[in-house]
């Protein structure tokens, strides 16, 4: 077992374009980081960030799902952490467009100080015990 | 900002662990009866351990170990109660494991907050 993030995100804007700019490289350079991405499932990829004492900044990803133009998902490989992401387009009409985003397996094995650490799904229900512990202050 | 965790973690070497806090709370809850301990006190005001050591398939002995190595890391607090001991939860320390589930949740948010940018110049473009 291990827990996923999921955010929304809703953008002025059209589903075309927030496509674009999800798959487009030079676009995605702008937002996430560099990388050679291509919309073409099985392609394989890697996004540099700005690299730092702790981290490379090596992200290695493979397409998984390219379904334009409302969903996107692409494997998250950072060291012993593999996630999976998932982008998923929603016209709300009037210009709008929701974006929600999907981050999977997170932290299953993390490697936290050498050690590796177990997550499970009750990590989901951490912010309601923490809400109720302050709740109960 | 680095989304592997990396700035964490240096953070959590270089902070000091609170002196009442004997065990680091990632160790803590890297075990699954542990985790199924933490569950089961959250459920409930407080328990005794033979109410705990029922959901087990180990003797009093094993769960009490766990007991105190939540203890140890300030996840649990004990009281007596007559003759018996009884266990509550005191979920403070997880704030350090949610602090770390909010990288994640911080990188996507500056990356968006770019991408949101990135579409209005597509608009006056």
């Amino acid at each position: 077992m291990s827990f996923s993030l999921n955010m929304d995100f809703q953008f002025e804007t059209t589903v075309e374009k927030l496509w674009s700019a999800l798959t487009d490289s030079g676009k995605l350079a702008r937002w996430i980081a560099d990388n050679d991405f291509k919309p073409v499932v099985g392609h394989r990829f890697q996004f540099h960030h700005q690299p730092n004492e702790y981290w490379d900044g090596i992200v290695n990803s493979e397409v998984l799902a390219v379904e334009e133009p409302h969903r996107l998902s692409f494997s998250w490989v950072v060291g012993e952490e593999r996630h999976t992401v998932t982008l998923i387009l929603d016209d709300l009409g009037n210009g709008k467009v929701h974006l929600r985003l999907e981050q999977t397996g997170l932290s299953n094995k993390a490697a936290l100080s050498g050690a590796r650490y177990g997550w499970e799904a009750w990590v989901g229900k951490l912010e309601q015990v923490l809400a109720e512990q302050d709740a109960a202050k | 900002m680095s989304p592997n965790g990396g700035e964490f973690r240096s953070k959590r070497v270089s902070g000091a662990v609170s002196k009442v806090q004997q065990r680091d709370v990632f160790d803590a809850i890297a075990d699954p009866t542990r985790r199924r301990l933490i569950q089961l006190l959250a459920e409930a005001e407080d328990l005794p351990l033979h109410e705990l050591a029922a959901h087990f398939n180990m003797g009093r002995t094993g769960v009490s170990k766990h007991l105190g190595i939540l203890k140890d890391a300030g996840l649990v607090k004990d009281r007596k109660a007559g003759r018996e001991t009884r266990y509550r939860l005191d979920a403070a320390p997880l704030k350090e494991v949610q602090d770390w589930v909010a990288y994640y949740s911080n990188y996507w948010s500056a990356n968006m907050m770019r991408l949101g940018q990135l579409l209005e110049e597509d608009e006056e473009a």
